[in-house]
């Protein structure tokens, strides 16, 4: 017994010696992490980056919706309502995250020759990186998102608007490709369902929004505008929307917490006063389809900055309709870029170039085919777009009545708010925050914490907020 | 007692007592004295006086005289070589305080080592911090290395690493499964020279824990058992004036539960209110109970010894629904085959858990819950909860439904042998294991759907939430000691060794939720279901050499090497240095000082460095689906990680100095111990948060340094001694300064933790560099400073505040909305005091145990302003002028009414001061958490062995009174300040808001020796 135990501890003493001296290295060779797909995987960063693409248009559009009064806060003086600084860093970390997805995306679908993919990708790159574009100006590209540069330098706004163009231009290449080894797939693409002709009209419908940005810009080409929009959207089939959630989708969740109340999702006083017949004098179909009832009987929104009169609990106000609105019931879509806005580009640029008979027709269109998106019955659609209101003949047709249709179909989008600082503002009755801490209507937001304080070198200063990004000048 | 040297005083004759005890000594005449020594025990010295039998007993040394101490690696040491502070506590003085986690009843005992325990719950974890934090990374624990028996064990407190799953549960640090009844000792090693020889895991500290192991002779059986009973220690004052309602409407469905009128109001309004408010921040929690039970044995001859013990522990905790379970049982034995030769086994089974609740939430839910109404009245006949209005759901109710059981089953195992070839040379190999299997569930039922159910929000539709966490520690630790004299005075001790630790990990997560049956609490019951897994190996090498030489038993000199190979360095960069140098000398041996004033004294210093590798992963990143789950169900969205890594990752170092002495005067009466050090953390790992423009959130790297710098004291003292009354006193007393020295370029600060306050008052724990590691920032009142300028970072209290002259706040104070210092979390001293009485066979003793200079944010004193709960809200009618300054200096003079709606002035206030601006000032609500508290009594009485002989067969008996916690001095308002609102392994410890109250506790135990 006492030999062979002996022996074993020789034994064991010699066995770790020569596993340390041996095999060290095959020891300590554990560190590969198992958690973690070492390797991007082409469909899943599709579907993430379908997801994540639509998501942010209601991440940014939480808080422009305020700025542009199709929302309005149940706190009196609350800081989004009030042009007051707020700090948006979760968009601006969900908007980048989703980029770096998009990065990866390119660069895995270009070396698997999946263009389609690659061609989605740039698009969905656009698209989220002219959202920054529109809120903040100048952002981080050209040395972004791959890590490489950890605190890279901010592309002048100017140089992120070429940016997003070329992205467009670069998808299309993408897309036209026939050589193309993987091909989309129909259920991790989210957006388009693997359809490859969907997503080049979605680039051309992107492109139409971007270069019917810069209206206030010398070289604004109206008739660059229209070619764009002979190849983008046809029909509401072709809306870029999100239908699929991991939970709730995003503005039901808003109503469905307003209902247990986390209060959220208010009309503004401005919104329900453009549909309820008050502002125009015709009842816009739209706005049972849309808000809830009041207490009262009717449709009552809250004034910007002044908050809620009474306890807020007891309908006193309009809210996101949680079982009847459009934008708020269970599995409500998410709206991104749509067949309606479309129209409604094309008319403005119609317009602008001097076409008022496109321009009319579009925009007749454009709200029928917002009507009709929302399911409004055809007779109610058709008296009010019928009625003298709305149909007051092509020789008459104003760009405010365009950009006051289009307020209504870009409900709840963010490109809403590039629409009124392009207009500047010059909606009827549109009318400044109560308890604004600004002199004048809200022009940009300020960079958010999280970039601030981990970039400091090169975060570039901001002035008031009232003051205008480049586009806007 | 076996193994008792026994010699004739003045000569060399002598034996020793054989395995009974027994012994017998031929004497030259009954007039000479006998001397009697034991290692541990003071010597004595007996006059024969003409006996021929002498009962001896001998008293163990409780001064730490010619002591040998447990050290790195197991290694025992005479405590006068040593060149660093070590003090360790005895299995006895650690079951004074009766204490179920073990970490918890090294409270006071050890000076620079800080213990919190982080709350009352049964089970609860306990935090221990060894001379300050010294790494930045916030998500890593700064917690010492725990070793038992030469073998590392797990003491982490693991908590899931996706937030709000299980980290406001109270989870238990693993020691806390060790049965403290158990411990023979504990030695803590504080400083680098102590620790360099565990390399990079030890970095923190070690906290050395030697097992009761068995002694030749006859079979003893111990027999201990201790029943216990606890209530909350403190509550906070509430108001008792005002009813449920808002804007001082009365309203019994409203959500508000104290902006109403006043109770007399409410009772001419309804009569069915209640005289008075119900105090449910009594009326929910209720007096806890404990029973321990532990039986041990150990004897035998001296080939073979063992020592066995099982214990159970039940324990209900303070707050309803919540308890704790702990069984173990321990084997732990001995071959000697000759003696050259030995072999060692112990295996230690524990299976522990219980319910947890979540007192984060509880505290919160009972802030919401009106005092008109009783919170213990919270079940229907039907099952579902009984509530008011629509809008509340009862807490206990919450607590009731809401489950969370953890169930963990683990072995701790060794076995070790030692061969002595030759007088001078040991070799000895240490094999061991920490395994255990974890299970956590969390349930709860879905809606019943009877009419007139108000559904618990918290419990959504119903879930069951399955965790099980797998966790192997396996350690293998090889020593060749060689020990021999160069020359007459001069001797060496040279260790040679090898040391391989790995652990690995695996946790799966499987979620489900939307139940069909609502109270049938398993998986196959839930109509979704996520699952989550990780996966986690680490392994080391090392080897390491330890050399003592000794001069004439007075001048020590310690060198000591450590290379380490880890696994999570890069392949070309994975091995590490660390020395360290220490030196003893005692010059009253060495100069001969003769016996007077000074005994015994000591001078030592030591350097060292050691370090810390990275965790596990970080030198890759990769893909990970998007949290939350599949979209739709369906489909899973992958994305990049957010942690950029860096390739050229290197471990962190930190240099330590210290330097002590040890002086005892009068015949070691009085004994003083006195410790200095310095340590410097540099290249220390941390996430760098990163733009998220960069592609990534963090960036982990090497990216700063800390000091840590502070004195330790520690005296004992016998004030009185006589043949049946002796007085000690021992006292520890610690201060520590530490400064985050650097960050990396470019980053500013370092959030490491942050809390929930209203109206933007959040409070955050930050690193900024020239700041200590504890500092709270948050939102201040705004103050004058005319034409001089304002610190970015501090106030300046001397000065004015500023008040509103204009606008819907005139007449309030101003908020300063910049983030500014407000408080630091780590205590500028702690201390102890411990006087010890016996009287024959009575013993007593009682300790004061001090924290001073210690700021928290207190998150429930937030609550409690914004909902009227608190006491001072109760001055809401009244009508008062801030003490202040307008803008331009002019002092104010606008009277304000601080209830809401219309005040006496005509004046609309809206929702009131207290929630339109009290509530929105962090500064308010980080307050002074520094006590002072009678942490322990103890009265024992040991009944006379006279009595115990005509049993026959009992030997020893004790009956032993304990209270905990018995008296509290704080300024603090909330509950005890010393718990907290996070984990014990987390270093963001400025939160004491919603926390498990701690708890006073009074027990009872009987011990009996067969």
């Amino acid at each position: 017994m006492y030999r062979t135990m002996k022996k074993l501890l020789i034994y064991i003493t010699c066995c770790s010696m020569l596993a340390f001296f041996g095999a060290c290295k095959k020891y300590l060779d554990v560190n590969k992490d198992p958690n973690t797909s070492a390797t991007p995987p082409l469909n899943g960063l599709l579907a993430s980056t379908t997801y994540n693409t639509g998501y942010n248009v209601y991440r940014t559009g939480d808080f422009t919706s305020y700025f542009v009064q199709y929302l309005a806060s149940p706190n009196t003086a609350s800081s989004t309502d009030t042009y007051d600084e707020v700090d948006y860093s979760l968009t601006w970390t969900s908007i980048y995250n989703t980029m770096a997805d998009l990065y990866d995306l390119v660069n895995t679908a270009d070396s698997l020759g999946a263009y389609e993919h690659a061609g989605a990708a740039r698009i969905m790159m656009a698209l989220n990186l002219s959202m920054t574009n529109a809120i903040w100006g100048a952002v981080p590209f050209k040395e972004a998102l791959s890590g490489g540069v950890i605190q890279p330098r901010f592309d002048p706004d100017q140089d992120v608007y070429q940016s997003c163009l070329a992205l467009v231009d670069a998808g299309i290449t993408s897309l036209n490709r026939t050589d193309g080894k993987i091909l989309l797939d129909e259920t991790r693409d989210l957006l388009h369902h693997g359809d490859a002709g969907a997503w080049k009209k979605t680039a051309y419908a992107l492109k139409a929004r971007l270069l019917n940005r810069i209206t206030k810009k010398a070289d604004y080409d109206p008739a660059a505008v229209l070619t764009a929009l002979g190849q983008a959207y046809t029909s509401n089939a072709d809306d870029l929307q999100l239908t699929q959630f991991q939970s709730r989708s995003p503005w039901n969740q808003a109503a469905v917490n307003n209902v247990n109340l986390t209060l959220d999702g208010w009309l503004s006083t401005h919104f329900v006063a453009a549909l309820n017949d008050s502002t125009f004098g015709v009842f816009d179909p739209r706005l049972p389809m849309i808000a809830t009832l009041t207490k009262f009987g009717d449709y009552r929104g809250t004034i910007n900055g002044k908050g809620r009169i009474g306890t807020g609990t007891d309908d006193e106000e309009s809210y996101l309709a949680v079982e009847t609105g459009f934008y708020s019931k269970g599995g409500a879509p998410l709206l991104i870029m749509t067949y309606a806005e479309c129209k409604f580009i094309q008319a403005e640029a119609a317009f602008r170039a001097g076409d008022k008979t496109t321009a009319y027709t579009a925009y007749l269109d454009g709200i029928r085919a917002h009507m009709d998106k929302l399911g409004v019955s055809p007779a109610n659609r058709d008296a009010y777009v019928n009625s003298t209101v709305v149909s007051i003949g092509a020789a008459n047709i104003t760009l405010a009545l365009i950009m006051k249709e289009k307020y209504v179909a870009m409900f709840l989008n963010p490109e809403s708010w590039t629409d009124l600082r392009r207009m500047d503002y010059q909606y009827t009755d549109f009318n400044m925050p109560v308890n604004a801490v600004l002199p004048a209507f809200i022009r940009r937001v300020a960079y958010p914490s999280a970039e601030a304080a981990r970039n400091s070198a090169n975060v570039p200063p901001v002035g008031a907020l009232s003051d205008r990004l480049w586009w806007d000048e | 007692m076996p193994g008792v040297t026994v010699q004739l005083k003045g000569s060399t004759t002598g034996t020793t007592t054989g395995p009974d005890g027994n012994f017998s000594i031929t004497v030259p005449n009954t007039n000479v004295t006998l001397v009697f020594s034991f290692v541990g025990y003071l010597k004595q010295e007996v006059p024969v006086n003409g006996r021929t039998s002498l009962q001896i007993s001998l008293q163990p040394d409780t001064r730490n005289l010619e002591q040998v101490v447990v050290t790195a690696l197991g290694i025992k040491k005479e405590k006068r070589a040593l060149g660093y502070a070590v003090q360790d506590v005895g299995g006895a003085e650690l079951a004074v305080s009766k204490q179920t986690n073990v970490v918890n009843a090294l409270q006071g005992k050890v000076a620079g080592v800080q213990i919190s325990s982080t709350g009352g719950a049964p089970g609860q974890g306990a935090r221990i911090i060894i001379r300050g934090l010294n790494s930045l990374d916030p998500t890593k624990s700064s917690q010492p290395l725990f070793i038992v028996d030469g073998i590392p064990i797990d003491n982490d407190t693991y908590v899931d690493p996706r937030p709000g799953i299980d980290d406001s549960r109270g989870m238990s640090n693993r020691a806390a499964d060790i049965n403290p009844d158990d411990i023979e000792n504990i030695s803590i090693l504080r400083g680098g020279a102590a620790t360099a020889l565990y390399g990079l895991r030890a970095a923190n500290g070690a906290v050395v824990i030697t097992t009761k192991s068995g002694k030749a002779g006859r079979l003893t059986v111990g027999v201990s058992s201790t029943f216990g009973f606890e209530n909350v220690n403190k509550t906070p004052d509430v108001q008792n004036r005002f009813s449920q309602g808002y804007l001082g409407v009365y309203d019994p469905d409203s959500f508000w539960p104290s902006w109403g009128p006043t109770v007399e109001e409410a009772r001419r309004l309804d009569p069915t209110h209640p005289a008075q408010l119900f105090d449910n921040f009594k009326r929910a929690y209720r007096t806890g109970k404990q029973f321990r039970n532990t039986i041990n044995m150990s004897g035998g001859t001296e080939k073979a010894l063992f020592s066995a013990s099982v214990s159970s522990l039940n324990q209900d905790g303070v707050i309803p629904f919540s308890d704790y379970n702990n069984y173990s049982a321990r084997l732990n034995g001995e071959l000697r085959f000759s003696p050259k030769f030995k072999v060692g086994a112990s295996v230690n089974y524990i299976n522990s858990g219980g319910n947890r609740v979540n007192a984060d939430r509880y505290g919160e839910q009972l802030i919401y819950w009106s005092p008109r109404w009783d919170v213990k009245d919270f079940l229907k006949p039907d099952g579902t909860q009984k509530t008011y209005g629509t809008e509340n759901d009862n807490p206990m109710y919450t607590l009731y439904s809401n489950r969370f059981v953890d169930d963990v089953n683990r072995i701790i195992a060794n076995i070790n042998a030692t061969w002595s070839p030759l007088p001078w040379l040991d070799l000895s190999y240490r094999f061991g294991t920490d395994y255990y299997s974890d299970a956590r569930s969390h349930t709860a039922p879905g809606p019943k759907g009877v009419v007139g159910e108000l559904p618990l929000g918290d419990n959504g539709l119903g879930f069951v939430h399955e965790y099980q966490i797998n966790k192997r520690l396996l350690n293998g630790t090889f020593v060749l000691n060689a020990r021999n004299k160069i020359s007459s005075k001069l001797s060496s001790d040279f260790k040679l060794g090898h040391d391989m630790y790995q652990y690995k990990l695996k946790s799966i997560a499987t979620e489900g939720d939307t139940l069909d049956i609502p109270e049938l609490l398993v998986l196959h019951n839930a109509k979704r279901v996520i699952s989550n897994q990780r996966e986690e190996r680490y392994r080391i090498i090392g080897v390491f050499a330890d050399w003592t030489l000794n001069w004439d038993n007075y001048l020590y000199l310690t060198l000591t090497g450590r290379e380490d190979f880890t696994s999570t360095l890069h392949k070309d960069r994975n091995a590490f240095f660390y020395p360290s140098v220490s030196m003893g000398y005692v010059f009253t041996d060495h100069l001969k000082i003769p016996d007077g004033i000074l005994t015994y004294g000591k001078v030592r210093a030591s350097w060292a460095r050691i370090g810390k590798d990275a965790s596990a992963y970080r030198l890759t990143y990769g893909y990970t689906p998007l949290i939350d789950g599949p979209i739709d169900n369906t489909v899973i969205g992958w994305t990049r990680t957010d942690t950029k890594p860096d390739p050229d990752l290197k471990p962190e170092f930190t240099n330590t100095f210290e330097a002590g002495a040890e002086l005892r005067f009068l015949q070691n009466r009085i004994g003083l111990d006195f410790t200095w050090y310095n340590s410097k953390s540099t290249d220390l790992l941390m996430s760098v948060p990163l733009p998220t423009s960069a592609g990534f959130d963090y960036f982990y790297t090497n990216a700063g340094s800390i000091r840590n710098r502070g004195v330790e004291i520690s005296v004992n003292a016998t004030p009185v001694k006589t043949r049946y009354f002796t007085w000690d006193v021992r006292a520890n007393y610690s201060a520590n300064r530490n400064k985050v020295l650097s960050l990396r370029d470019g980053v500013n600060e370092v959030v490491v933790g942050s809390q929930f306050g209203y109206a933007s008052s959040t409070a955050t724990q930050k690193y900024i560099v020239g700041l200590p590691v504890g500092a709270i920032f948050g939102r201040s009142y705004a103050r004058y400073y005319g034409t001089d300028t304002e610190d970015p970072n501090f106030i300046d209290k001397s000065r004015p505040v500023l008040i509103r002259n204009t606008g819907d706040l005139r007449g309030f104070p101003l908020i300063n909305t910049s983030q500014k210092y407000l408080g630091n979390t780590q205590p500028k001293w702690i201390g102890a005091i411990t006087n010890s009485f016996s009287y024959k066979g009575i013993g007593l003793s009682f300790m004061f145990d001090v924290r001073q200079g210690v700021q928290k944010y207190n998150q429930f004193a937030n609550f409690m302003a914004a909902f009227g709960t608190s006491k001072m809200t109760e001055n809401r009618d009244q009508t008062k002028t801030f003490d202040g300054v307008f803008a331009d200096g002019k002092a104010n003079d606008i009277p304000v009414y601080l209830g809401q709606g219309n005040g006496p002035d005509g004046r609309a206030y809206g929702d009131g001061y207290y929630r339109r601006v009290y509530r929105g000032v962090t500064e308010t609500f980080i307050e002074d958490a520094s006590w002072v508290r009678l942490r322990n009594v103890s009265l024992s009485y040991q009944l006379p062995s006279k009595l115990l002989a005509r049993t026959k067969f009992i030997t020893g008996a004790n009956i032993t009174l304990t209270g905990n916690n018995l008296w509290l001095h704080t300024d603090y308002t909330g509950f005890d300040p010393e718990s907290s609102s996070t984990n014990a392994a987390s270093n963001a410890d400025a939160f004491s808001g919603f926390t498990y109250p701690a708890v006073r506790s009074f027990l009872a135990t009987i011990n009996l020796t067969f």
